[in-house]
This record gives structure tokens, C-alpha cells and sequence, in this order.
């Protein structure tokens, strides 16, 4: 489960002078489902098209297997791709674009220029075996324009799985999928992984898929790694204002640790559990929606008056106002608006992080109502366009 | 609202009916029985099986088909590429790479014609250097050393503006492509060539197969880049008709292009209905639409992939491959024969029959090519462009090329048949000494009038300025016989070189005008004009006007009291001429009685050929079973008496040239 795989070493990919991708370290282990998470033009699809050998990297190096890559090109690496919009051959039927790598003679790997061919049997028995694991059996002869976008996304995996590689890369494989199907295929895909138990390196900017099927998460930012972690790590110990903020909902604070688990907010102390920082050393303060109590007025550590209310069927979004920052609270208590609250956090709902670059640019509700609609959009189905101009 | 739309589908109606009555009528004159586009006749299929005997229709036919396929099929594959290389381009480059495609396409035909036609000449003078010094040090091979326009320069010429079309049509395909697809092929394996055999190609294929018959089409229909790269050995079939058209507008040329409209119109609905398709079935897979089809097609879709179906389509691949081997072989022997003798005369000047039967008796194949004026064949000549070997120029023209020292003396032991030509004929001023040429035919021009339109008989040029047939008289389109016919009436010379004198004549032609006597300017519109009864007077060659009777038996001709021009053709050979021998043969073979009689009979032009002249009467009474009608006979040869009124022009010194040049430019018709 652990044995390292593929290894970016000091990566770094500039296009017409923007660094897309800045000095990046990280290794991929085998048989792990990892996804590369990140907003569009972060770099996470380039790190997928360097590792597939689309793209030589303007300096560091590529290691696959412990062996230099940068200049194998695709055709050689024991890496597949399943691409944006899943580029099946139109011209093809559904049997022959999952037989179309089988078909092409490849150099056996033990040094020798001899290719080797395999035989139509088993190029058949290869493809009915995919196309039975993707769930397409029956489908052979169908033309690719006749299937729906999740049968297309089910051929596309079955093409690239068919040639057994070491390596399965995705790139925004669900982002053509409605919500409903989005869902099933990311049961599909991580019961897939398992089964084959083959490395996935899936790239996309949703975070809730990320959580749902990864082992690891790669949060990526401006060409930088924020964080590696499991989804739990990612989520309940965020790195930094960034992370917090892109996975899940997030109140931002500023505040200073005055000692080990006690930390200074809004000149209120708090017990958390976090250690090892400087005395008085100034903080981020990350405190999830869903970890914040409801009280009375007179119970409450923080004092607020309500804002905003949006019904969300388990519970309430609601707003409340400290001091003029505004938070954003979940809770299955109603409180109207304009009445005073008070709030109680435990010392596990409250997580700090160091201050970085991004301390002060996310976290605050005040212009909740456009953020969250954004978020929760799921029309909003990017694209992610990075890189393409240059390659073209 | 409601008024509104009718009056917008009445002016659609019109414009359809401005674009496609030409054409309507065109089609339908191709039908006609009798031989005018003007009078119908009753309905016939004569004119397209006379087509298909037409030897110059069949000879260019071919041309053009072997000039077309070659030239598309090497267009197709460098234009493919072309446009592979252009769309991997950076989009800083691509755009404008894609205006500089679109430039030949825009820009004017002649243009590229002219450039092209400059560019051979020139690379063929700096070829023979290179040649001679190629072979100076090596035996192995000899390169020629002389160098033509021909079939492949005119190949070139097309590859080179069909290639366009065909990028203009394979751009958009390859923009359409997911970009992603030979990512996905590479990554299943593909180099990058093997992901362009098995993935673009299909996908760009439509693009391709429209930009082929795209360019398949334009090269067809090509004329004016063709006539200017051809040379004088190649004759497309455009080119062919435009020859014909030199005289009239035979039923064979609207048969010709009948046939050619109705076969470019297929092949562009053809491709129309393949792209709609493809546009439907894009737009769906963008948009990731199942798309339902047919039972029956996805039946045979699914039947590609079997075994048998594999085979099928190999099977039709390896068919068409070698249909089209086999077409491009057996059209190149067509074309390609030796030896052979480069002609160049006047449309309809010929009983085609002739060049058939010259090419069986002696094995010469002849390129029989058509000018339409002395002037154009001149500057063809002047360009080096044209390798003619035998020309038919005017008596005016043949002393201008004798004094540029253009021609080759004959040898006129290899043309017995001289003999036979009629000392009237013979050491004319053209050729005093009759060095250079051997007459061709002889004739006179006179004025033709419509009796039904006047009632008078007619003797005199006075007609052609006369009041009484204001807007009724057509003025001869050339200078040279404009204003000849006018010194000839002021009882000058033709040839006079006085300035006062020419300005005289140019006086009582403007004059003429002015006071609205003339209709327009004519040259082979003539016969239209006066075969329909819609212009009483016209001045013409007296062979023409009995063309004109047979649709019209109302005009009259008649060369006037003052006198006229008569003019004689003559075949000369060209001093660059490459195959000598070949042409003293033709010279000789036409010079002959039995081709001057059967010329005499096609073209109603006088035979200079002593027994021929006398004969004619008897030989066209032998043929047709009734008595050949003297006063017609009058006409085609006409009598000394005639003859004796009549003046030849002769080559007018430079300064008068420019004047008459000056004045028609300044009569402004």
C-alpha cells in the first residue's frame, strides 16, 4: 500500500512566463486513490499531463518507478488517462475504442526493439472482461454518439483500464455528469480502484468528490501545494486559511495564542486543543459552522445578533453578527432574525492554524449571500482550460 | 406586414430568376434542333451525340478530367498537412497563417494565372543552365534542356490554387476535434503518426472528402488560370469552349456546359447534404446527446466490423484506389501521345473530320488550340508562353511577325501540294517573296442587311451611317475595320497612313454615333443580334454571313460599290517551333484539294486552292444532291471583279498604329 511510485521532484512548469506549476514536490504511492484538488487554473491538470508525458516540465524531474521520465513519451509510460470530456474516437464503436490500445503493438519493456502483438482472442477476451467491470456489457456495437454521457465516461475507463496500467489518470472525469450521476460514478469509480488495485490520480476542483473518494488529497493552490492529507486530516486540520476555506464551510478569525490550548478571540479566551505555538503568537482560528452551540444570551462565551436565516432541511444556515464579523452558524435550533444569541464552542471545534498569505482573505460571511450561492451552485460546472492555448 | 412579405418573395423570385435564366436558357437551347441560340427549332438530341464525336471536346475532355483528379489528389494529401501544421500552430500564429490561405481565394484569377504563367517562364529560362551544366559532367541521364508550358505545368498551377479550398475545408474539422483525442491515442500507445492515421484522419475526414470535391470542382471549372499555364500542347476543356465561342455560340458549347453545370451542380449537392449531416451529428455530440439512428444504418454499422465487412471495406478502398490508378494512367495515354504538332487557328476554322483523319494517315497527333484574335495570339507569342508549332494568322499580322523575324522560312519541298495553290494567292505583299507561308483561306468583309427591316437594296457603306437606320446599325468591334470601312467610303485607302485622312474617318464614325445610328459594338455577337431580327445592318466576313442565312433568310450581303477589305489567312510555322517536320506534313496535308473543299464546305471561307475554288460547285452538288446556288457561291469566292474593288491591309507603321488606337479609345462605343 505504501511503496512510492511516481515522483515529482522540484517541479516547475512556466507557460509564456506564468508559473503554473512552482516547484512542486510530492510522491504517489501505489494502489491509492489520490486526488489533486484544487480551483481551475491551480496547476493540478498540468501535474496530471506532466505525469501522463503531455508535458516536459520547464525544470525538475519525473520518476516513475524510480526511473527518470521526463522525456518518455506517452505511448511508452505504463500510465492511462481518462481525459476531460472522455475524447472517445466518434469513429469507433464502443468495443473498438476499448480494443484501440490493445491493437497497437507495443515494445515488450525488457530493452528488446521486438513488439510485441497480441492475439485477437485475447485482445477479445480483455475487452469483454472491461467492459463487464464497467458495467457496459452488451454494448459492443453501439456507436459512441448513440450512449449517454455516463456510458461514454464508462467506455472512456474501460479504454484506459484495458491496457492494465501501473497508473489511471483522470482528469475532471465527472465534470460533464449531472449531480445524480455524479454521485453513482463516484462509487463506481472508487469500487473500480478497488477492485483492480491500481493507483487513480483523479484531478478535480469538487471538493466534496475529493473527499468522498479519495485516500489522499492533494489541496493545490497558484501552483503550490497547500496540503497532503487524508480527507479527514484535509478537513478537520487545514493547513492554512486557504485549505479551510476551499473544503468545507469555514469561520475565519483572526486571534492570538496566549498559551498552549488557550487561544485569545475577540479578546475572549477559548480552550482548544492546539499546542506548540509561541506565547501571544497571532493566530488563524478556524471554527466549523456545524461545531457551534446556540445558547441563551446570557450562556454564551460570544454574544451576536442574527442576520440572516436560510432553512437548508437538516438545518438552519444562519448568520450571526460579532462585533461586526459575521459567521456563518449551522444548527437545527431557528432563531429568528434580529434576536441576541450567545454561543458555546468546545475545545475540539476550534482548530488553529499559523498566519500565512492567505490569513484575512477567507472565512468572513459578510458578503455570505454571493459565496455561498456560488458553492453550492451545480450548474457551475468548470472547465479547466489551464494550459490548452500553449499546447495547442 | 402581409403585402410586405409578398413583394420580398417576389424580389427573392427575381433574383432567382436574374441567377438561373441563363442557365434555363442555355439548357434549353442545347436542345435545340436548328443551330442558332436565338431561334428555336424544335427539340433534338443531336448536338450532345455530335458532342461526343467532337474530337477537341473529347481531346480537352480528358485533359481536364486527368488535370483535375492529379491535381486534387495531390492538393487533398498537401493540403491535409497543410492545415495539421497550421492548426498546431500557437494561436498567434495560426490566424494570420489562415488570412494568408484565404488570400489566393480572393484574389483575382487572372492574377494568379499571369504570376504562375511568369513564374514557369522564368524558372524555365534558368532551368536550361542548369540543365546544360547537370549534364555537361554526368552521362547517366540527360536532363532536357528546353522546357514548356504543358500538362504539367498546368497540374501545378491547379495543385497550387486547389490547396487552399482544400485547408479552407480540413480547418474548421481539426478545430471541431477534440484536442484531446491524439492526447488519448498517444496514450493508448500511438506515436504521434500512427494517432494521425487512426484518429485525426477519421475524424477530419469529412473535411477532407468536401475540400477534394471542392477542389475537384473549382479545378473543372477553372479557365483563366488554366489558359495560362497550359501552354499551347494542353487544352482544358473550358479552354475548349472558350475557343469555340471565338466565332458564335455553337448548341455543342451549351451541350459542353450543360453537361459541366449538371455535373458540378451533383457533386456540390452532394457535399452540401454530407455537411448538414455532419453539422446535426457535431452539434449533438457536443452537447452529449444520444443520437438515434436509423436501425438499418446501425445494421450496417455494426456489419463494418465483422469480418466480411472489414473485408468489404478494404475490398472498396483497394477498388477506388486503383480506379483511380487506372483512370489517371489510361487519361495520361490519352493526352500524352507522340509525336506530335502544336496548331493554333480560329474557332470553328476547321472540319474536324480533318484532324482525325490527318492524325490516322500519318500517326502525328495534332493539339488543335484556338485564339480569338490576331492581337491576343500576338501577345501570347510575345509572352513565351505559347509553343505553337503552325499558326493561321491574318495577312496584316503575318508581315508584323515576318518583320520580328518570328517565323521559319518553309520548306517547301516537303509541301507539294503549294503547287496547287492559285497564283492570286502567291508572293502577296504580306510575303512577296512567299518565303513563310501557305494560304489558308481567303475572303471578304461586306455589309449584311435585313430585308424584312429595309426596303431598299443596298449597295453602298453609306448605309451604315444613315439616318433612316438610326439604332439600327451594329458597328464592327475592332479599329482596324471600323474605321477601314469608313476611309474606304471617303474613298481613301485602308492602309493610308495620312493622319487627316484617318481623322475624316474617324469624324463620320463619331459623327454617326453621336446622331444615335448605331446599336453597339459588335464582334461575335453578331449573329445573335442579326439572326433575331434586332438590328437591321451590320458590317462582317462574308463566311460568317452565310452562317447567319441558314437561320435567317432575310439577310442579304453585299460588298459595296466603294469597295472593302479582302484578307487572307495563311499558315506559317513558328520560328521556336519544335516539331518542324510534323508541321510541313500538316501544311502540306491541309494544302491539299480534298481538305480545301471540305473546309471551304464547313467554314463558307474562300479556298485559295486553285481546283478546290473551281470545283467547289460540283463537289457540293455531289454531297447534298442539289445544285450549290451561284450567288451564294459569289459570296464564299467572290469573283476578280470583286476582288478588284477590295484592298488588303496591309501592316501600318507603328505612329498610325497608336492613332487608331488613340481614336477608338477616344469614340468611347
Amino acid at each position: 500500500m505504501s511503496k512510492e511510485l511516481i515522483r515529482l521532484q522540484d517541479v516547475t512548469q512556466v507557460f509564456d512566463g506564468e508559473t503554473v506549476l512552482d516547484h512542486v514536490n510530492i510522491y504517489f504511492n501505489d494502489s491509492e486513490f489520490l486526488t489533486l484538488l484544487g480551483p481551475s487554473g491551480c496547476g493540478k491538470t498540468t501535474m496530471l499531463r506532466i505525469i501522463g508525458g503531455f508535458q516536459t516540465p520547464t525544470s525538475g524531474d519525473v520518476f516513475f518507478d524510480g526511473q527518470r521520465i521526463n522525456n518518455v513519451p506517452p505511448y511508452k509510460r505504463k500510465v492511462n488517462t481518462v481525459f476531460q470530456k472522455y475524447a472517445l474516437f466518434p469513429h469507433l464503436n464502443v468495443y473498438e475504442n476499448v480494443a484501440f490500445g490493445l491493437r497497437i503493438p507495443k515494445e515488450a519493456g525488457d530493452g528488446s526493439k521486438e513488439k510485441i502483438k497480441l492475439s485477437k482472442e485475447e485482445i477479445d477476451a480483455r475487452v469483454r472482461e472491461m467492459l463487464e467491470v464497467v458495467s457496459l456489457k452488451g454494448f459492443e456495437h453501439r456507436s459512441i454518439a448513440s450512449l449517454s454521457g455516463g456510458q461514454q465516461q464508462r467506455v472512456a475507463i474501460a479504454r484506459a483500464l484495458v491496457n492494465r496500467p501501473r497508473v489511471l489518470l483522470l482528469d475532471e472525469p465527472l465534470g460533464a455528469l449531472d449531480m445524480r450521476l455524479r454521485k453513482d460514478m463516484q462509487q463506481e469509480l472508487k469500487r473500480i480502484q478497488q477492485r483492480l488495485g491500481i493507483t487513480f490520480i483523479n484531478v478535480t476542483h469538487d471538493q466534496e468528490e475529493a473527499l468522498a473518494m479519495s485516500d489522499t488529497v492533494v489541496v493545490i493552490n497558484e501552483g503550490v501545494i497547500q496540503q497532503i492529507g487524508t480527507p479527514e486530516d484535509i478537513y478537520n486540520e487545514p493547513k492554512n486559511a486557504f485549505v479551510a476555506d476551499f473544503i468545507g464551510e469555514s469561520n475565519i478569525v483572526d486571534g492570538i495564542m496566549r498559551e498552549d490550548k488557550v487561544v485569545e478571540i475577540f479578546n475572549r479566551r477559548f480552550a482548544c486543543l492546539d499546542a506548540g505555538f509561541e506565547k501571544d503568537e497571532p493566530v488563524d482560528v478556524v471554527i466549523r459552522p456545524e461545531d457551534v452551540d446556540i445558547v441563551s444570551e446570557a450562556e454564551g462565551q460570544l454574544r451576536g445578533v442574527v442576520t440572516a436565516v436560510t432553512f437548508k432541511g437538516v438545518h438552519y444556515d444562519t448568520i450571526v453578527d460579532f462585533y461586526g464579523f459575521k459567521w456563518l452558524i449551522q444548527t437545527t435550533d431557528y432563531c429568528p432574525v434580529d434576536s441576541h444569541i450567545g454561543i458555546k464552542i468546545d475545545p475540539d471545534g476550534i482548530h488553529v492554524m499559523k498566519k500565512s498569505k492567505y490569513s484575512g482573505m477567507f472565512g468572513d460571511y459578510s458578503s455570505y449571500s454571493e459565496e455561498y450561492d456560488e458553492i453550492n451552485d451545480p450548474t457551475l460546472v468548470e472547465v479547466d482550460e489551464e494550459g490548452r492555448d500553449d499546447e495547442e | 406586414m402581409k403585402k410586405n412579405s409578398l413583394g420580398g418573395r417576389f424580389l427573392i423570385g427575381l433574383c432567382f430568376l436574374f441567377l438561373y435564366l441563363p442557365i434555363f436558357l442555355l439548357i434549353i437551347f442545347s436542345f435545340n434542333k436548328g443551330d442558332s441560340s436565338a431561334v428555336w427549332k424544335g427539340f433534338s438530341l443531336h448536338w450532345y451525340a455530335e458532342l461526343f464525336h467532337n474530337r477537341l471536346v473529347l481531346d480537352s475532355l480528358a485533359t481536364t478530367l486527368l488535370v483535375s483528379l492529379l491535381a486534387t489528389a495531390i492538393a487533398t494529401v498537401a493540403g491535409t498537412f497543410a492545415a495539421v501544421g497550421i492548426y498546431s500552430l500557437t494561436k498567434k500564429w495560426r490566424d494570420p497563417v489562415l488570412v494568408v490561405n484565404d488570400l489566393p481565394m480572393m484574389n483575382a484569377d487572372i492574377v494568379t494565372g499571369v504570376s504562375l504563367c511568369l513564374f514557369f517562364v522564368a524558372f524555365f529560362h534558368g532551368w536550361g543552365a542548369i540543365a546544360r551544366w547537370i549534364n555537361s559532367w554526368q552521362d547517366l541521364f540527360t536532363l532536357p534542356e528546353q522546357l514548356h508550358l504543358g500538362l504539367t505545368t498546368l497540374v501545378l498551377a491547379h495543385v497550387c490554387f486547389d490547396i487552399p479550398y482544400v485547408i479552407l475545408n480540413v480547418a474548421p474539422r481539426l478545430r471541431q476535434m477534440d484536442s484531446n483525442l491524439v492526447d488519448a491515442a498517444q496514450d493508448l500507445g500511438c506515436t504521434w503518426m500512427q494517432a494521425f492515421v487512426k484518429v485525426i484522419l477519421p475524424e477530419i475526414k469529412p473535411g477532407i472528402v468536401s475540400g477534394a470535391l471542392i477542389a475537384f470542382t473549382m479545378s473543372v471549372d477553372d479557365f483563366v488560370i488554366s489558359y495560362f499555364t497550359a501552354g499551347s500542347s494542353t487544352q482544358t476543356l473550358s479552354m475548349t469552349i472558350y475557343g469555340m465561342t471565338k466565332k458564335r455560340v455553337t448548341p455543342v458549347v451549351n451541350a459542353v456546359s450543360t453537361i459541366m453545370f449538371l455535373a458540378v451542380l451533383t457533386v456540390l449537392v452532394i457535399n452540401n447534404i454530407r455537411s448538414a449531416k455532419q453539422a446535426r451529428l457535431a452539434a449533438k455530440r457536443a452537447s452529449f446527446e444520444p443520437v438515434r439512428e436509423n436501425p438499418r444504418v446501425e445494421r450496417f454499422k455494426e456489419w463494418l466490423y465483422t469480418p466480411r465487412g472489414r473485408f468489404a471495406k478494404r475490398l472498396t478502398a483497394v477498388v477506388l484506389c486503383a480506379a483511380f490508378v487506372v483512370t489517371t494512367v489510361f487519361l495520361t495515354a490519352f493526352t500524352q501521345s507522340q509525336p506530335v504538332v502544336n496548331v493554333c487557328s480560329w474557332g470553328e476554322y476547321i472540319d474536324e473530320d480533318l484532324i482525325t483523319e490527318f492524325e490516322e494517315q500519318t500517326g502525328i497527333r495534332v493539339n488543335y488550340q484556338t485564339a480569338e484574335s490576331n492581337e491576343t495570339m500576338y501577345s501570347l507569342l510575345k509572352s513565351g508562353g505559347a509553343d505553337y508549332d503552325v499558326i493561321v494568322p491574318s495577312d496584316y499580322m503575318i508581315s508584323q511577325l515576318i518583320e520580328e523575324g518570328m517565323l521559319a522560312e518553309l520548306d517547301y519541298s516537303q509541301i507539294p501540294n503549294f503547287e496547287l495553290i492559285d497564283q492570286r494567292f502567291r508572293n502577296l505583299p504580306y510575303d512577296p517573296e512567299n518565303k513563310y507561308t501557305v494560304p489558308y483561306t481567303w475572303g471578304t468583309v461586306g455589309l449584311i442587311y435585313n430585308a424584312a427591316l429595309v426596303d431598299e437594296e443596298i449597295t453602298s457603306w453609306s448605309a451604315l451611317y444613315d439616318d433612316r437606320y438610326a439604332g439600327q446599325v451594329l458597328l464592327i468591334g475592332n479599329s482596324r475595320d471600323a474605321f477601314g470601312i469608313a476611309l474606304k467610303y471617303l474613298g481613301y485607302s485602308m492602309n493610308t497612313t495620312d493622319e487627316d485622312e484617318i481623322r475624316e474617318a474617324y469624324e463620320l464614325v463619331a459623327d454617326a454615333y453621336e446622331r444615335g445610328v448605331f446599336q453597339g459594338k459588335v464582334m461575335d455577337e453578331v449573329f445573335q443580334v442579326m439572326e433575331g431580327g434586332n438590328a437591321a445592318i451590320a458590317s462582317y466576313y462574308a463566311g460568317d454571313y452565310l452562317s447567319m442565312l441558314e437561320n435567317n433568310e432575310d439577310l442579304r450581303f453585299v460588298v459595296p460599290e466603294e469597295g472593302s477589305n479582302w484578307f487572307v489567312d495563311a499558315m506559317c510555322v513558328l520560328k521556336t517551333a519544335d516539331n518542324y517536320d510534323n508541321a510541313m506534313k500538316w501544311i502540306n496535308f491541309i494544302a491539299s484539294t480534298d481538305a480545301n473543299l471540305r473546309n471551304m464546305d464547313y467554314i463558307w471561307y474562300a479556298s485559295p486552292n486553285t481546283e478546290a475554288l473551281e470545283r467547289y460547285p460540283t463537289w457540293y452538288e455531289e454531297q447534298y444532291e442539289e445544285p450549290l446556288d451561284p450567288a451564294i457561291y459569289e459570296i464564299i469566292a467572290a469573283p476578280q471583279d470583286v476582288l478588284d474593288r477590295c484592298e488588303m491591309y496591309l501592316c501600318l507603321p507603328k505612329p498610325t498604329r497608336v492613332l487608331y488606337n488613340d481614336l477608338w479609345i477616344k469614340l468611347g462605343i
